[in-house]
């Protein structure tokens, strides 16, 4: 194959191969946005395109899927995935809890109404991220890293998303109650300790189930020492011990709240991307009342680059396309076509994801990981619908064709 | 492992995005105050403090 080369020496690396044109054409990607964010907007936009960039490496060399987390417990009853996603949470929890309520101005917590409609939507999103192959940050790591199956996902979960925030008020009038902040109630203390009371409650279900299957519990989650090389060469090609992905998320996650004043999130602009494609032959999104909201207004108007969430995902794209460069892989993800019962899985799954995501206020990212680093109910709530919509879901896979 | 992409390929996805991008943005209010047209509202402060979700969507109390 020659479009991989040795990389440098002296990173422990004989037989090391990156994908030269794959790193070359990201980075310039970086340079070529990067650019542009730097001279037409603010710099701390450019600064959250970076932290973006750093997320979408510690997902694809961290491996940190949430669905295949879930699915390695519900299938093969392992659970190591599933508690680095509790630890990331009880780290995110300790930095971000305290910093949105220590009294500085701007910054706002990712905390959405409990009803109906997060109920329906994070479980249909939990049976779409089975069908679809990824959450919110799975899908976008996994098309940077150049996974063909995952970019018809995706482009279903942009027309989901749409459709969603079509329905959306008509949700938001079923019966459903005004956001719960736990820190409302129990303080900051409380707030934590009663999450930290949670999450070791699911923790301790995990170890049980993994327990009784193989008598064992396998501590992958803990570890923090490369497994194959040296510290260097697993920081540039991968793969992370889960602890290193944890840490540069939780980090990563609070960085995002302390420059741009709300945390991570990430279907929001998937939301605005199917939005601006509609507009673009014509259709008055106006008419929709989601769209006459302060914001999706506001987002819609005005250029990409200046929302959030788009400047993010599309440093997480770049991200994860060099980080599959360094590990030299995107080659074998872009061997993934979709054909017959798998392509259809992709657009189901898609158009779950997205509708479900806007009916749930966010994916995995924006309701689950920064929802329970805010302390929010509705974090929880969306956590135990999806998870249920995820056991049909990989009950479904077979019927599609999906190896579980 | 033969390529199962085509760099013409790679590079054709990325200037189209990257064309699409530059298309939105030249269309803004942002593009239109940087190029000095005043009175414009842009979105570089964008988050809605009295939503009720990040999305942007009202609080259910205040729905009629």
């Amino acid at each position: 194959m020659n479009q991989t080369a040795t990389a440098q020496p002296g990173l422990d690396s004989p037989g090391w191969q990156t994908d030269r044109f794959i790193v070359g054409a990201a980075l310039i990607g970086f340079v070529l946005l990067g650019g542009l964010i730097w001279l037409e907007t603010a710099p701390f936009l450019l600064a959250l395109f970076a932290v973006g960039a750093l997320l979408g490496i510690a997902l694809y060399h961290g491996a940190f899927g949430f669905t295949a987390g879930w699915r390695n417990l519900v299938v093969h009853k392992r659970g190591a995935g599933f508690r680095a996603q509790l630890l990331l949470f009880g780290l995110s929890s300790l930095i971000m809890v305290p910093l949105l309520n220590s009294g500085q101005p701007g910054m706002v917590g990712a905390i959405a109404p409990v009803g109906t409609s997060l109920v329906v939507g994070s479980f249909i999103f939990g049976i779409g991220m089975q069908l679809g192959g990824g959450c919110g940050s799975g899908t976008l790591f996994t098309v940077g890293a150049g996974n063909i199956r995952m970019v018809v996902t995706l482009l279903f979960f942009i027309v989901g998303t749409v459709l969603g925030s079509i329905h959306l008020p008509w949700w938001l009038d079923q019966p459903g109650f005004d956001p719960v902040p736990l820190v409302a109630t129990f303080g900051v203390p409380g707030a934590l300790i009663l999450q930290f009371v949670g999450l070791g409650l699911l923790a301790w279900w995990v170890n049980r189930i993994e327990r009784r299957a193989h008598g064992n519990v396998e501590r992958g989650e803990l570890l923090w020492k490369p497994q194959e090389h040296g510290v260097l060469r697993t920081l540039l090609s991968g793969r992370w011990p889960f602890t290193w992905a944890i840490l540069i998320l939780a980090v990563g996650n609070a960085l995002t709240l302390a420059i741009g004043g709300a945390p991570w999130s990430i279907t929001f602009a998937f939301n605005v991307w199917g939005a601006k494609a509609l507009e673009a032959i014509g259709v008055n999104m106006g008419q929709f009342e989601f769209w006459t909201w302060d914001y999706p207004a506001t987002a819609l108007r005005d250029s990409v680059l200046t929302n959030i969430p788009s400047v993010m995902n599309f440093g997480l794209l770049l991200g994860a396309m060099l980080a599959a460069g360094l590990a030299n892989r995107f080659n074998a993800a872009s061997q993934n076509r979709p054909e017959g019962r798998q392509f259809l899985a992709a657009v189901i799954g898609g158009l779950l994801l997205g509708y479900g995501a806007r009916l749930g206020f966010g994916c995995n990212i924006g309701a689950l990981f920064s929802g329970i680093a805010s302390a929010s109910l509705h974090a929880w709530v969306w956590f135990a619908c999806a998870f249920v919509g995820s056991l049909i879901g990989i009950r479904l896979r077979p019927v599609f064709r999906l190896p579980n | 492992m033969a390529r199962a992409y085509s760099r013409a390929k790679i590079v054709a996805i990325l200037a189209v995005i990257l064309v699409l991008i530059l298309a939105d943005h030249i269309q803004s209010p942002t593009f239109a105050f940087n190029s000095g047209h005043g009175n414009v509202d842009t979105a570089l402060m964008q988050r809605d403090d009295t939503a009720c979700a990040p999305c942007g969507a009202p609080c259910p109390s205040t729905r009629k």
